[in-house]
C-alpha cells in the first residue's frame, strides 16, 4: 500500500488530532445544519424584528430611569391596555440604555417611547417630524433633591454653595433630573457644575447615587424627586442620607411619537388618539390604575414642544444637546 | 538506517546567566507601577472609606441569597438562550473571520516581506483596539434593534484576536512537514494544509473553546447595551441595585461559562491523548458536530436575516453615522484634555495588571489540576478557588466599580482594582492551566528531599511559572487597556469617561477622535508588550 493511499484510507491518523472525516458525512452534516437553520426565516426574532416590510404592531419603549426593573419587566400591562383600547398591536422592546432609547428612535425601531426631559429633546431633534403626546401630572412640576451624607454637618437650606467643596456624583450622564436641571440650579447658585473635588462622578442611577452617598465615598449627590419620596416611604434610605435643598420645577418625563408611525400602520391622526388614550386614563377603573401605579402617576395631562424649550438651552449650554 | 541529529534534543541544564535586558525591563515596569500608583493617590491621601462597608456587604451578603423565585428564574433560562445564541454566532463569525484573517496575517504568507506583513498587523489593531461594548453602541445606531448588532459586535473585533492568535499558532508549529511538501513540489496551499493545520489543530480548537467561553462573558456586556439576554437582565437589576437578582444573573452565567470550559476541557484532553484502537472518538466527533448545530439553531433561534445587512435603511442610518462623524474633532480642548485622559487610562490598566498578575501567581497553584491521585482537602480547596475564581470574571467590571467605590474614595483606584479582580479571575485560569503543563519533577524532587511545601513551590513552580504568567499577563494588559472604556464613569476618569460623555451627547465628530485616541493606545501597548514578551522569551 502506498503511503498516500494509506494516509486516504486513514492509517496514518496519528498525524492529525482530528478524527478524519468522510466526505459523505461533511456533506450530509452540512445539509442537516442548512436545514435545521432554514425554517428561521420565516421566525420572529426573540430579541427584535427587523423594521423593514409590513405594518407590524406600534412598537413602544421606555428609558430605564427610575424603578427600570419594575417598569421594564411589568410593560407587557402597559402594552395590552394601549392595544386594547387603540385597537392596535402593541409590542414593548426593552432598552437599557439611554443613548440607545434616543438611536432606535431615530432609525425607526421604536415608535413610541417614553423619554426624560433631556433625552426627549435629543430623539426630537434627531427625528424631524416627532411630536411630544403625553406627560404625567407629576412631570408639569417635577424637582430634584439634592441629598448630602449626615457626616457632613450641613443641615437643610436654600443655599447650594455649601456642596461646592464636597466630593459629588449627578445620576446618569443624560438623566434630566439627575444631571441636567442640577448642574443648571448649581450653576445659578454659583457652583460650577463640573467643579468639585476631583471632577462630579456619574452613578449611572438615582439608586445608586443614594447608596454612593450613604456610603460617604461621596459626600452629596443629586436625584429625582419621586425616587427619593418612594424610597423614604419604603423605609430603604439608609438614615446617613439626609436632605439638603429641592430644587425649583421643571418640565420632565414625556412619551413621544415617531413621524413613521402614523404612515405605515395606517391609522389617521394617532397622536390624537394616542392623547385620548393617556388623558383617558382614570384611577377609578382597575385596569387603568394598574397603569398608572407603574408609571407613579394620578393621571396623564397633554403637552406640547414649547414645554422643553428651557431643557433644550440648557443642554445646549452643558453640550448635551447638538 | 541511523539518523544523527545535529543538535540534542532538550538542553540537559539550562545555561545559568543575568540578561541586562531583563533587568532593564523589570526595574522599567517597577517605576511604571510606582507611578501609577502614585497617580491613584496612594501615597498622597486617604483612598479607603470604611463607612461603605455596609453597603459593599449588602452586595456580598447578597451572593449567599439569589433570587430564586419561579418566574425570576423562568426570565433568565429564556435570557440564558439568547446569550448563548450570541455567544455562539459571534464566536462562529469570528473564527470564520479568523481563519480567513490568519492567512492574511501569518509571517508564513509575508515569508520575508516584513512591510507587507506589519501594515496587515496594523490594519487589524482597528477592530481589536475597540471594546465589543464600543462596537455594540455603534452598531445600534447603523442596525438599530438587530440580532446582527450582537453578532457583529463579538464577531469583528474577536475575530480580529482570532485572526492575530491563529497566525501565530501556524506561525509557531514546527516546519519539517511543511519544508518537506514543499520540497517535493506541493504547492505553497496544500504544502500549509495537509504540513501545517494537521500539527496546529490543537492549539486552534483549544483557542475556538476559550473564545467561547470569552464570548458568552462579552454578551452579557452587550446586553447592558441593549442586545438582550443575560446582560439586559443583569443591568435592569443593577441599575435598582436588586443585589439578588443580580447574583442570580451572574450565577447563570458562571454555568454558561462554565459548561463552554468543561466541554473545551474535554477536548483538549482528548487531542493530548487519544485513545487508543481504531474508530472514531465519539467526543471529538461531537466536538465538530455539536458546535454545528449550536450554530444552525442560534442562527434560527435569533431569526438572523442576512437581508437586514444590506436593507436601504441600514445604508441611510450608516450614511448620517458617518456623515456626522467625518471629519473627525480637532478643537484644542478635546486634543489638550486627550493627553491627560490616556494618562489616567494607562495607570489604570497598569495597577489592574499588576493585580491581576499577583493575585493569579498566588492562586494558581491552588487552582491547577495537578496530574496524579490528590487528597481530599486539596481537592476541595482547588475547587473552591475555581469557583472563586469564575464569580470574579462572571460579576461585570461596570458591577466591580461601583461596589468597589463604596469602600474606597472616588479616583482611578476604584476603577483599577474593579478591572483588576475581573481580570485576576481571567489570568487566574490561564495561569492555573500554565501551571498544570510545567514539568511537576523539580517540585517532586524537592519535596522528597524533605523541602516544606513552600519551599517546593517557591523554588520548584515559581520559577517555571513566572514566565507564562508574565506572557499572558502582557497580552491581558492590552485587553485591559480596553476594557477601562466599561469603567470610566464612576468618577474613575480616563479616556472611557470621555468616549462615554460624548456618545451621550450625541458629538460624533469627537466620539471619532476619542475612539481614534483608544485605538491609537491600545496599539502603543500592544508593541510595548510584545517587546518585552521578546526579552522573556
Amino acid at each position: 500500500m502506498s503511503t498516500r493511499r494509506a494516509a486516504r484510507s486513514g492509517v496514518l491518523r496519528s498525524q492529525s488530532p482530528l478524527p478524519p472525516f468522510s466526505r459523505r458525512s461533511l456533506l450530509a452534516g452540512a445539509g442537516v445544519v442548512l436545514a435545521a437553520a432554514l425554517p428561521g426565516c420565516g421566525r420572529s426574532s426573540p430579541v427584535s424584528q427587523s423594521a423593514s416590510g409590513s405594518a407590524g404592531p406600534l412598537r413602544i419603549g421606555a428609558i430605564p430611569d427610575q424603578d427600570p426593573e419594575v417598569l421594564q419587566r411589568l410593560y407587557g400591562t402597559v402594552a395590552d391596555s394601549m392595544s386594547a383600547a387603540l385597537d392596535l398591536d402593541v409590542e414593548y422592546r426593552p432598552v437599557t440604555d439611554y443613548g440607545a432609547a434616543v438611536s432606535l428612535f431615530r432609525t425607526g425601531d421604536l415608535d413610541l417611547v417614553w423619554f426624560g426631559g433631556l433625552t426627549g429633546v435629543q430623539a426630537r431633534l434627531q427625528t424631524p417630524g416627532a411630536e411630544p403626546v403625553a406627560q404625567r401630572d407629576i412631570d408639569e412640576r417635577f424637582t430634584s433633591v439634592f441629598v448630602v451624607n449626615a457626616a457632613t454637618g450641613l443641615t437643610p437650606s436654600d443655599d447650594l454653595a455649601p456642596l461646592a467643596p464636597l466630593r459629588f456624583t449627578y445620576g446618569s450622564e443624560t438623566s434630566t433630573s439627575g444631571r441636567l436641571m442640577p448642574a443648571y440650579f448649581l450653576r445659578e447658585a454659583g457652583v460650577d457644575p463640573q467643579g468639585f473635588p476631583g471632577g462630579p462622578g456619574f452613578s449611572g442611577s438615582h439608586d445608586a447615587t443614594l447608596q454612593l452617598v450613604a456610603s460617604g465615598s461621596y459626600q452629596a449627590g443629586v436625584l429625582n424627586k419621586q425616587v427619593w419620596t418612594s424610597r423614604s416611604e419604603e423605609g430603604s434610605v439608609d438614615p446617613s442620607v439626609v436632605l439638603h435643598t429641592e430644587t425649583p420645577p421643571y418640565h420632565d418625563y414625556h412619551w413621544l411619537l415617531g413621524p413613521r408611525a402614523a404612515e405605515r400602520l395606517g391609522v389617521d391622526d394617532l397622536g390624537g388618539r394616542l392623547i385620548d388614550y393617556f388623558t383617558g386614563l382614570s384611577a377609578g377603573d382597575p385596569a387603568d390604575a394598574e397603569v398608572l401605579e407603574l408609571f407613579g402617576a394620578g393621571s396623564f395631562i397633554p403637552t406640547e414642544v414649547a414645554n422643553y424649550d428651557q431643557i433644550e438651552e440648557i443642554g445646549r449650554d452643558l453640550g448635551l444637546v447638538s | 538506517m541511523t539518523t544523527v541529529l545535529d543538535r540534542p534534543v532538550r538542553p540537559v541544564v539550562a545555561r545559568l546567566r543575568r540578561d541586562r535586558r531583563r533587568w532593564a525591563w523589570a526595574l522599567g515596569a517597577a517605576a511604571v507601577l510606582l507611578w501609577s500608583l502614585a497617580g491613584a493617590g496612594l501615597f498622597t491621601g486617604d483612598v479607603v472609606n470604611p463607612g461603605g462597608t455596609a453597603q459593599f456587604g449588602r452586595f456580598a451578603a447578597a451572593a449567599l441569597s439569589p433570587a430564586l423565585d419561579a418566574g425570576f428564574l423562568g426570565l433568565l433560562a429564556s435570557s440564558a438562550l439568547v446569550t448563548v445564541a450570541y455567544a455562539v454566532l459571534g464566536t462562529a463569525l469570528a473564527l470564520a473571520l479568523g481563519a480567513v484573517g490568519a492567512v492574511l496575517v501569518s509571517r508564513t504568507t509575508w515569508g520575508r516581506r516584513r512591510l507587507g506583513w506589519l501594515l496587515s498587523r496594523g490594519v487589524l489593531a482597528v477592530p481589536r483596539g475597540l471594546h465589543e461594548a464600543v462596537w455594540g453602541l455603534l452598531l445600534v445606531n447603523v442596525l438599530g434593534l438587530d440580532p446582527w448588532v450582537g453578532i457583529l459586535a463579538i464577531g469583528i473585533p474577536y475575530g480580529a484576536v482570532t485572526a492575530k492568535v491563529f497566525a501565530d499558532l501556524v506561525d509557531e508549529v514546527p516546519r519539517g512537514a511543511h519544508s518537506a511538501l514543499l520540497a517535493a513540489g506541493a504547492g505553497r496551499a496544500s504544502a500549509t494544509l495537509y504540513g501545517l493545520l494537521p500539527p496546529a489543530a490543537g492549539g486552534l480548537l483549544s483557542y475556538s473553546a476559550y473564545r467561547l467561553e470569552c464570548a458568552v462573558r462579552s454578551a452579557v456586556v452587550l446586553g447592558m447595551v441593549g442586545a438582550g439576554g443575560l446582560g439586559y437582565q443583569l443591568s435592569l437589576s443593577f441599575a435598582s441595585l436588586r443585589w439578588e437578582q443580580v447574583w442570580s444573573c451572574v450565577y447563570a452565567l458562571s454555568l454558561l461559562c462554565l459548561a463552554a470550559d468543561v466541554a473545551g476541557r474535554a477536548v483538549r484532553r482528548r487531542l493530548a491523548a487519544p485513545p487508543p484502537g481504531p474508530g472514531r472518538d465519539p467526543v471529538l466527533t461531537g466536538a465538530v458536530v455539536v458546535p454545528l448545530l449550536l450554530v444552525a439553531w442560534s442562527w434560527w433561534y435569533l431569526a438572523v436575516s442576512p437581508a437586514s445587512l444590506v436593507s436601504a435603511r441600514t445604508a441611510e442610518q450608516l450614511a448620517h453615522v458617518l456623515g456626522a462623524a467625518w471629519p473627525p474633532a480637532t478643537d484644542g480642548a478635546l486634543l489638550g484634555s486627550l493627553g491627560a485622559l490616556a494618562v489616567d487610562t494607562v495607570q489604570m490598566s497598569v495597577i489592574a495588571i499588576a493585580v491581576a498578575a499577583l493575585g493569579a501567581v498566588l492562586l494558581a497553584g491552588a487552582a491547577a489540576r495537578p496530574p496524579g491521585r490528590l487528597s481530599p482537602a486539596r481537592r476541595v480547596g482547588g475547587a473552591v478557588v475555581r469557583t472563586v475564581l469564575l464569580l470574579l470574571r462572571a460579576v461585570p467590571p461596570p458591577v466591580w466599580a461601583l461596589v468597589l467605590l463604596f469602600v474606597l474614595l472616588p479616583g482611578v483606584l476604584p476603577g483599577a482594582l474593579a478591572l483588576g479582580v475581573y481580570t485576576l479571575g481571567v489570568l487566574g485560569r490561564l495561569t492555573a492551566e500554565a501551571v498544570e503543563e510545567l514539568d511537576p519533577r523539580p517540585r517532586a524532587a524537592l519535596a522528597a528531599l524533605g523541602a516544606r511545601p513552600v519551599g517546593a513551590w517557591l523554588y520548584g513552580v515559581l520559577p517555571g511559572a513566572a514566565g507564562p504568567v508574565l506572557a499572558y499577563a502582557l497580552y491581558r494588559w492590552e485587553v485591559a487597556i480596553r476594557d477601562t472604556v466599561l469603567v470610566g464613569l464612576l468618577g474613575a476618569g480616563g479616556l472611557g469617561a470621555l468616549l462615554a460623555s460624548e456618545i451621550a451627547a450625541f458629538d460624533w465628530a469627537a466620539v471619532t477622535t476619542v475612539l481614534a485616541a483608544i485605538v491609537v493606545l491600545t496599539l502603543l501597548v500592544d508593541l510595548v508588550s510584545d517587546r518585552a514578551r521578546s526579552v522573556m522569551r
